[in-house]
């Protein structure tokens, strides 16, 4: 029966050793981006907006919230620059620093559907003069209404071939346009 | 035993009666089962002489024997005795179809020195499938799954060439149970793309028992359960071991491992450490290197054995290391470039060339188990077990990310499970031709997973109470199994911070039983039938997980609404196993309620990535019937035909469309070897096979259909060969094993990525085994 008892305590032991071994390696951080948030901030002559593109709680859950990209007919001038974060972290991330210092790693693709009249250029280059469109031209025509789908590569691998750039998709949105 | 005489026994067994050779003048035979003790358990090598005829033979493993040529209605002494026993002489008189039963005692004087090392609970009374020897030296530095995969029932779930996991009868991760060494594995095993964390090295022997196993090895097991045995510690004073190398041509990977056992010259006290390295690059496939899919393991184990008078104690620590790439073109950011993937015929973002190197996306897993097992042996017929298992299971996922910084080292997925369990058993040899025992386990989980992960981190706690009785009187036909468990289980799921916040408290209850019938027509062969019920609760992944699985480009909702599963398994099952003869044959029909499966709902949720298709848990009823077996049949001396098949068909009974058939059920698969033996039938004999196994098109599809069109039927050629050697005076084996010898490009229903590439292409395999 002692012997019973012994291991019985030592078993105890072993077990309450085993949780606390548990306990204290519990923090082990991970890199998990979640881009929640896209800006576009426009300016121009007398135009000062901000268009945003937010699904603060993720994948899911509720759809997120899109601001319709209004805009004056037959303006020139106007100047984007895009901004993302992740707003469901507070303080709020933003990583817009970190894509334009890796600008030869990244590409912003602009694109216009349903007939919205408008015109995207880029206005910047990566460090090889390559495309990079973090901040673009804008030209408005007559008044009419679309989509702006707006992507962001990772790694591509031919920047120059905007319909296929090859690399990784890291966000994929669609804004609806009105020029009036 | 002669091909002749086995052909009579068959074709007799397969007839449903007793088998008998006609009584002439003089050729009648003494058969007889030898059974020792009040347990009456059947005595094997016990010697056997008749006098008057100056015959002797010896009883086989179950205790049988036979002396053929004896004048019928004459009267015989037999003198039954073996070491261990008392000596026993009987006066028996011979007659056609008679047999003769003999118990011996214990010889008392001996008693306290012997150490019968008997498996307390006996095979269970279900439907099983043992990798045979050979198959497991064929597949000797491969996965489990690969280990696996040629059983009859068994298939594999893959995700790309180097992630698989075992398929039983058509249930896979959660609702099956791998069994290591009397240890069921603990890990993220929910996750269809975490293959198991086992070293097939480090088993001698390899089953699985097919159909709902809950009773057993709790609800864990309710499709089936994998069970690995390692050889047992040596016995003998001294040292020995073994060491296994192998090569492969494809992937040009190298396997390393090898076993020390040691025996203390005097003290009761067994050692033993094995250890295994593996290491192999990008795999090809017939056209086209695969990019990233190398991978490095290294695994440990330590175990050692005391015993003294009526105790023993066993304690083990083993640790399991592997780093696994993942298939570039696999990674994809959203549908439109998925949908380009699947439209691809190659695939896409690949780089074709050989590499060592294991980029982003990667796995990493590594297991650790911490086991210590005492055994109190109260009398020659109760014994006591206990036994506690420490379990860390850390799984970390490493994508492609965005941003090339320091940060980048981190993983975006981490998780890390904490198990401890504590089993308690009381179990008898046979008491009044009962066997078996009565249990209680106790289990505490901590699963941390941290933000954004997919789940959310728990805390689980449960507890079992189990019954377990087999009776068998010989030489009666007829043996029973009963079992009896209920299992508590209780999560307190939180994930606070991430984007999903849960804080819920969930429990589930339930029971579940086994009930067997075995009718053994003689040793060689017998019927099976059991029935069984088993239960499952859903897991917190079913539960709470919200996300895009990139993988399969689809959007996944967790359900906390979902009830436990319930399984009602009926199978019946046909043995025949002879010393050349090998048949066996098991029909399956697995009712189960609640089957939580995962539902396409055709619509779309917008992310930050775009829209993606979402899927949502869901629970229906279903039903999973089947057929498969394998068989060895002897064609000559030397030559065996090996035909094997498994056919399931699993569909929803309610939920419309009700009758819809359910996903990723294995296609029906029909093999076929010819094995050339240098002698005889003697298992660890050199050998050539050469064999097919052809795979059809999985016709039987969700409605909703699919991605991309199930794949077209393949057959894939075989090759393996042992040639046993001496080195002096050790053993020496040598083997090569050849997969895919045609080089056929093809791909698997059961693979995932099979949106993305093709299966590997040949492979040969060099292999090599001393023992020492």
């Amino acid at each position: 029966m002692k012997i019973k008892v012994s291991s019985f305590a030592s078993l105890v032991l072993l077990l309450s050793g085993m949780f606390a071994l548990g306990s204290c390696e519990k923090h082990d951080h991970t890199e998990q981006e979640n881009i929640t948030t896209i800006k576009l901030l426009v300016t121009g002559p007398g135009f000062d907006e901000v268009f945003t593109w937010n699904d603060a709680d993720g994948p899911g859950g509720n759809a997120p919230v899109i601001d319709e990209i209004a805009l004056p007919a037959s303006t020139t001038g106007l100047q984007c620059a895009i901004v993302v974060s992740d707003e469901s972290q507070s303080p709020a991330v933003d990583y817009t620093n970190e894509i334009t210092a890796e600008n030869a790693d990244h590409l912003f693709i602009w694109n216009i559907t349903g007939g919205a009249s408008l015109t995207i250029s880029g206005a910047d280059q990566d460090k090889y003069g390559k495309p990079f469109s973090q901040v673009t031209n804008w030209v408005t025509g007559q008044a009419s209404t679309g989509f702006l789908n707006v992507k962001l590569y990772h790694e591509p691998t031919d920047k120059t071939n905007s319909a296929n750039p090859g690399g990784e998709v890291d966000f994929d949105i669609a804004f609806p346009v009105k020029i009036q | 035993m002669s091909f002749r005489h086995n052909a009579v026994l068959t074709a007799a067994c397969l007839l449903g009666s007793m088998v008998s050779v006609r009584a002439q003048h003089c050729h009648s035979v003494l058969r007889g089962h030898i059974t020792e003790g009040i347990r009456r358990e059947p005595l094997a090598y016990a010697s056997v002489f008749v006098r008057e005829a100056g015959k002797s033979t010896l009883s086989d493993e179950s205790g049988y024997f036979e002396v053929t040529d004896l004048c019928e209605d004459s009267s015989y002494t037999v003198e039954v005795s073996h070491v261990e026993c008392a000596h026993l002489v009987q006066i028996v008189r011979v007659h056609e179809n008679a047999t003769f039963d003999f118990n011996l005692d214990h010889d008392a004087v001996l008693k306290e020195v012997i150490i019968v090392e008997k498996a307390l609970a006996p095979a269970p009374a279900q439907a099983q499938a043992t990798v045979s020897q050979i198959d497991l030296d064929a597949t000797r530095g491969a996965s489990l799954a690969e280990t696996l995969r040629k059983l009859p029932g068994v298939s594999v779930l893959s995700t790309g060439a180097t992630i698989g996991k075992p398929v039983i009868q058509g249930l896979h991760s959660n609702r099956i149970a791998i069994v290591n060494n009397n240890v069921v594995l603990e890990g993220q095993q929910w996750g269809r793309e975490h293959a198991p964390e086992i070293d097939p090295f480090s088993a001698g022997k390899i089953m699985v028992i097919k159909g709902a196993a809950g009773v057993r090895y709790g609800p864990g097991a309710m499709g089936g359960a994998v069970i690995l045995e390692p050889e047992p510690l040596r016995k003998q004073p001294g040292l020995g071991g073994w060491i296994s190398a192998a090569g492969n041509s494809n992937a040009r990977g190298g396997v390393l491992s090898g076993a020390a056992d040691w025996h203390h010259p005097r003290a009761p006290l067994a050692l033993r450490a094995q250890a295994t390295l593996k290491r192999s690059g990008n795999l090809r496939a017939p056209d086209y290197f695969l990019h990233n899919t190398g991978l490095a393991e290294y695994d440990l184990a330590v175990s050692a054995g005391w015993r003294k008078n009526r105790w023993e104690f066993e304690s083990g620590i083993s640790s399991f290391n592997l780093q696994t790439g993942i298939l570039r073109s696999a990674h994809v950011g959203n549908l439109t470039d998925l949908q380009l993937a699947i439209a691809s015929d190659i695939p896409l973002n690949n780089q074709n060339r050989f590499t060592y190197a294991i980029d982003r996306p990667f796995q990493q897993a590594s297991h650790l188990t911490v086991r210590n097992k005492a055994v109190q042996r109260i009398d020659d017929t109760w014994k006591l077990t206990g036994q506690h298992v420490f379990q860390y299971n850390r799984r970390r996922e490493y994508d492609v990310v965005r941003s090339s910084g320091s940060a980048s080292m981190r993983p975006q997925l981490s998780f890390q499970l904490w198990t401890n369990t504590l089993d308690a058993a009381v179990e008898h040899q046979p008491v009044r031709h009962w066997q078996g025992g009565i249990g209680v386990q106790a289990i505490q989980q901590t699963n941390f997973v941290g933000r954004g992960g997919l789940i959310p981190d728990y805390n689980a706690l449960g507890g079992s109470v189990w019954l377990m009785e087999r009776r068998r009187r010989y030489p009666q036909p007829w043996e029973f199994e009963l079992g009896a468990r209920y299992d508590y289980r209780h999560t307190s799921a939180t994930s606070t911070g991430s984007l999903n916040n849960i804080d819920t408290l969930v429990h589930f209850g339930n029971a579940s039983g086994t009930a067997g019938v075995i009718y053994h027509f003689n040793r060689y062969c017998s019927v099976t039938f059991n029935s069984g019920l088993a239960w499952r609760p859903p897991h917190v992944n079913e539960l709470f997980a919200r996300g895009v699985h990139h993988g399969a480009g689809t959007f996944e909702q967790g359900n906390p609404d979902l009830i436990s599963e319930k399984a009602w398994n009926n199978n019946l099952s046909f043995r025949l196993s002879s010393d050349d003869w090998n048949i066996n044959l098991s029909a399956f029909s697995n009712r189960i309620r609640d089957f939580i499966y995962l539902d396409p709902q055709n619509t779309f949720v917008l992310t930050v990535r775009g829209a993606f298709p979402a899927y949502f848990y869901r629970q229906a009823d279903a039903v999973l019937n089947g057929l498969d077996g394998s068989a060895s049949i002897p064609l000559g001396k030397s030559l065996h035909f090996e035909p094997g098949f498994s056919i399931i068909r699993g569909r929803r009974t309610t939920d419309a469309p009700a009758g819809d058939w359910l996903p990723f059920m294995p296609a029906d698969r029909y093999q076929y070897a010819m094995r050339w033996t240098k002698s005889g039938s003697d298992k660890r004999e050199s050998y050539i096979r050469i064999g097919g196994t052809t795979v059809l098109n999985q016709t039987r599809i969700p409605a909703a259909g699919l991605l991309k069109p199930a794949p077209a039927v393949y057959t894939l050629v075989n090759l393996d060969g042992t040639l046993q050697l001496k080195a002096g005076e050790n053993p020496l084996e040598l083997g090569v094993t050849v997969s895919n010898l045609l080089n056929t490009r093809y791909r698997d229903y059961m693979n995932f990525f099979r949106f993305y590439a093709d299966e590997p292409g040949i492979n040969i395999s060099l292999r090599l085994k001393l023992i020492i």
